[in-house]
């Protein structure tokens, strides 16, 4: 359960922490997607890119139980 | 088929997407949390009722000090020397009303006797009631010197740790100047700044969970008072009382942060609380809802 992230004095949001979380999974989504090459099998690539990646980190904000 | 297969699988995608961002916004926005939170405790100032030199001193920046415990002295010769004069005054005082009441008495039995007038007898009544008022002001005036006398000596209000101690041996004190202050023993608590958007979810005995920026295991309390007002920025008077209201946008405006009162449960001595310090605190989320 992470409630925040202290780096040198300063307490910062741990969004700082799940929003990379979230892009590097959504990045490997799209490699395994382009190594599989299922690219073209979604319709608006960049939608479904855009709404992976939301998904991904109200995940990560679920698991990580932390604001 | 296939076609639209694609289509399908995207758009779920999308709308689990918007549900998914729905539901991390409320979570930001409108559970009763803060950042915002600082740890409290009860200061007490330490201040002499009486002036003059501090002849001793005590105690120590930081010490532990128990309630009752002497903390400094301020030189009492002047004190001692009043009270000796209020004593003086008090026999003198008592002297008087004596003397007065053996007139009065002497007069009354004259009196019978016809050998006085009523207004001789009533003018002695006068002075003895006089002399006894005198002899009452003189007693208060010694337990006045007495407690002045008593108050060079300034013990400890509760018991605590002293804090800011700049005070020296030697130092000619005020009156009622504050010289340092105590934390009161076991009085931490929490105050967190909620935004007034939050403050319907927050009720009386809410659970709290409290979060050092120090790090360290969560502290538990629960919710004591939300802040009945917070002063406002916006509006000030100037010299001739007309208030003087800040111009404002109307499109952007920030929320209040409303104080909220939090009462900690006990927690483990390892623990260091100093007040001041940064606080996260998470509340419970109202039941039923």
């Amino acid at each position: 359960m992470l409630q925040a992230v202290v780096l040198g004095g300063m307490e910062f949001s741990p969004l700082v922490v799940y929003i990379p979380i979230a892009f590097m999974l959504s990045a490997l989504t799209r490699v395994i997607l382009h190594r599989l090459d299922w690219h073209d099998k979604i319709w608006k690539v960049a939608w479904f890119e855009i709404s992976i990646f939301i998904c991904y980190l109200a995940l990560t904000v679920y698991l990580l139980n932390g604001r | 088929m296939t076609k639209y297969l694609r289509i399908i699988f995207t758009i779920v995608i999308v709308i689990t997407a918007i549900f998914a961002g729905r539901w991390v916004w409320n979570d930001y926005m409108h559970t009763p949390w803060t950042r915002d939170g600082r740890i409290r405790a009860d200061i007490i100032t330490v201040a002499a009722d009486v002036s003059g030199w501090v002849t001793t001193l005590n105690v120590k920046d930081g010490q532990t000090v128990k309630k009752g415990e002497l903390l400094f002295s301020v030189d009492n010769e002047r004190y001692k020397a009043a009270l000796e004069e209020s004593k003086a005054n008090t026999g003198s005082a008592l002297s008087s009303w004596e003397l007065a009441k053996h007139k009065y008495n002497r007069r009354l039995a004259l009196n019978k006797q016809s050998a006085i007038s009523e207004e001789d007898l009533e003018l002695t009544r006068i002075n003895k009631d006089i002399s006894k008022a005198n002899y009452d002001l003189a007693k208060t005036e010694q337990a006045i010197a007495q407690l002045n006398l008593d108050r060079t000596d300034v013990v400890a209000p509760v018991a605590g740790q002293v804090i800011n101690l700049n005070l020296r041996q030697g130092n000619y004190i005020g009156q009622g100047a504050s010289v340092f202050a105590i934390v009161r023993s076991d009085s931490f608590y929490v105050t967190g700044y909620f935004e007034e958007t939050k403050i319907p979810l927050i009720y009386p005995n809410q659970e709290a969970k409290i979060s050092l920026l120090s790090g360290g295991k969560q502290l538990t309390g629960h919710v004591t008072n939300v802040g009945k007002a917070i002063a406002n920025t916006n509006t000030e008077s100037n010299s001739q009382l007309l208030p003087q209201v800040q111009q404002t946008f109307n499109w952007v405006r920030l929320s209040q942060r409303i104080p909220v009162d939090i009462k900690l449960e006990p927690f483990s001595e390892d623990v260091q609380l100093s007040a001041g310090m940064t606080a996260t605190i998470h509340l419970a989320e109202q039941s039923g809802e």
